[in-house]
């Protein structure tokens, strides 16, 4: 069935990119804005979160899916909360073991991930639906979406604030650091600016 | 008897999952907590080190040191003694209290004679970055190398000799709660310290 596999092929592509723009967690779904205000100060903390919450995203999708024929609908919410919260445990504590002075950084927002809302909405909408390897591709969409989104933010605050971007000068001299910038100020501003920008660029109305 | 069919034929997944992951959290915590565990004890070692650079060897001592903290409330303190070549050079605690934004955890360094203060460094803090998070700068630090051991007098207005150490302490600004805090932590802790080491024998009564 030549057919059938390409519209598969097309509709695989198509999930995975929809993670990445048309429905972007971030600027999209407006989903998971705790660790995009809160860890998007320096380029570094906001890649490491971001590869927890693929990490956390891609076991959590591939666990419910496996087990998505067996869920009880009154107790489905309990069993993603569940896988969620024991995948980011083991996160944090491979944070802790192997990037010390990262985890330090990040502080509260790693276990803090357990509440994401992207994570409980791809299990929700996709992983608890779908077989696995739609969940699988779904939750590297989402994941990449989120992560990329949120290197951005912290780019344009790291430069702001430091003149700095992955810690490598890159501001000339006589160039003035806004410290508010690395302060939660500076996240909402960035974050609303950016938001107002893709809106007007893609013509979408408020 | 029937409920509890109910009950199992409705939650035996939650039951099964529930013990699966908690072995998988197990194994991955047994496997982790060493490392981690030193992790810790590594950057206080390297901050006492970095504090006290003659002592080969901190020894944990096995004396209970009790304090009020700055709430009022009773903890337990664990305090180091700095030892090379046999011989005490220094001591140092912990010392933790509350900041502008969270708790502020210090590790605090004194001299053998516990008169003067070989510094202080940050085991953890969240102040703000770019104005209180200046209590991890060298230049405020340094006031407190080799101030005496004592209650520290925190001003706004540099004194006239700004090199000079004694125990006046110049705040980031006047309006700054971080400096305030620090020196308030380390007022609380070094006195009561200082005073029941005396009264166990660990130091000798200088005054």
């Amino acid at each position: 069935m030549p057919n059938n596999s390409e519209a598969n092929a097309g509709f695989y592509k198509d999930t995975l990119l929809a993670g990445l723009w048309r429905e972007n967690p971030v600027f999209r779904l407006l989903l998971g804005m705790c660790p995009t205000l809160a860890v998007t100060a320096a380029v570094k903390p906001a890649l490491t979160m971001g590869l927890c919450v693929i990490f956390v995203l891609l076991c959590s999708n591939l666990i419910v899916s496996l087990m998505r024929n067996l869920l009880k609908p009154h107790l489905r919410i309990l069993m993603f909360t569940l896988t969620i919260s024991t995948f980011v445990t083991i996160a944090d504590l491979f944070l802790k073991a192997f990037v010390p002075r990262m985890s330090e950084t990040l502080g509260p927002y790693v276990p803090l991930i357990i509440v994401n809302c992207i994570i409980i909405c791809r299990a929700e909408a996709c992983a608890s639906k779908n077989p696995l390897i739609v969940s699988i591709i779904d939750a590297l969409g989402m994941g990449a979406g989120f992560t990329l989104t949120l290197c951005v933010l912290a780019g344009v605050r790291e430069l702001l604030s430091t003149g700095k971007i992955f810690e490598a000068q890159v501001m000339p001299d006589w160039f003035v650091p806004w410290a508010a910038m690395s302060m939660p100020v500076g996240a909402f501003i960035t974050l609303g600016l950016l938001l107002g920008l893709v809106n007007a660029t893609t013509g979408k109305k408020a | 008897m029937v409920k509890i069919k109910h009950f199992i034929q409705q939650s035996w997944l939650l039951i099964v999952a529930s013990f699966f992951f908690g072995l998988l959290i197990a194994v991955a915590n047994a496997a982790l907590s060493e490392r981690i565990e030193q992790n810790r004890i590594n950057k206080l070692n390297r901050l006492t080190r970095a504090l006290l650079p003659e002592a080969e060897n901190f020894i944990a001592l096995d004396t209970e040191i009790e304090i009020e903290s700055t709430r009022g409330k009773k903890e337990k303190v664990q305090v180091y003694k700095a030892v090379s070549e046999g011989k005490c050079v220094g001591w140092s605690f912990n010392a933790a209290g509350s900041g502008f934004a969270d708790k502020i955890e210090l590790v605090v360094a004194v001299d053998k004679d516990f008169q003067k203060l070989a510094g202080f460094d940050i085991l953890a803090s969240n102040e703000t970055p770019g104005f209180g998070d200046q209590i991890k700068y060298d230049y405020f630090r340094d006031q407190f190398k080799g101030a005496p051991a004592e209650e520290l007098k925190l001003v706004s207005i540099g004194s006239a000799n700004p090199g000079e150490i004694d125990s006046e302490i110049v705040a980031i600004t006047g309006a700054t709660i971080s400096s305030e805090a620090v020196v308030e932590i380390i007022n609380n802790s070094i006195t009561q310290i200082k005073n029941q080491m005396q009264k166990k024998g660990l130091i000798g009564n200088a005054k």
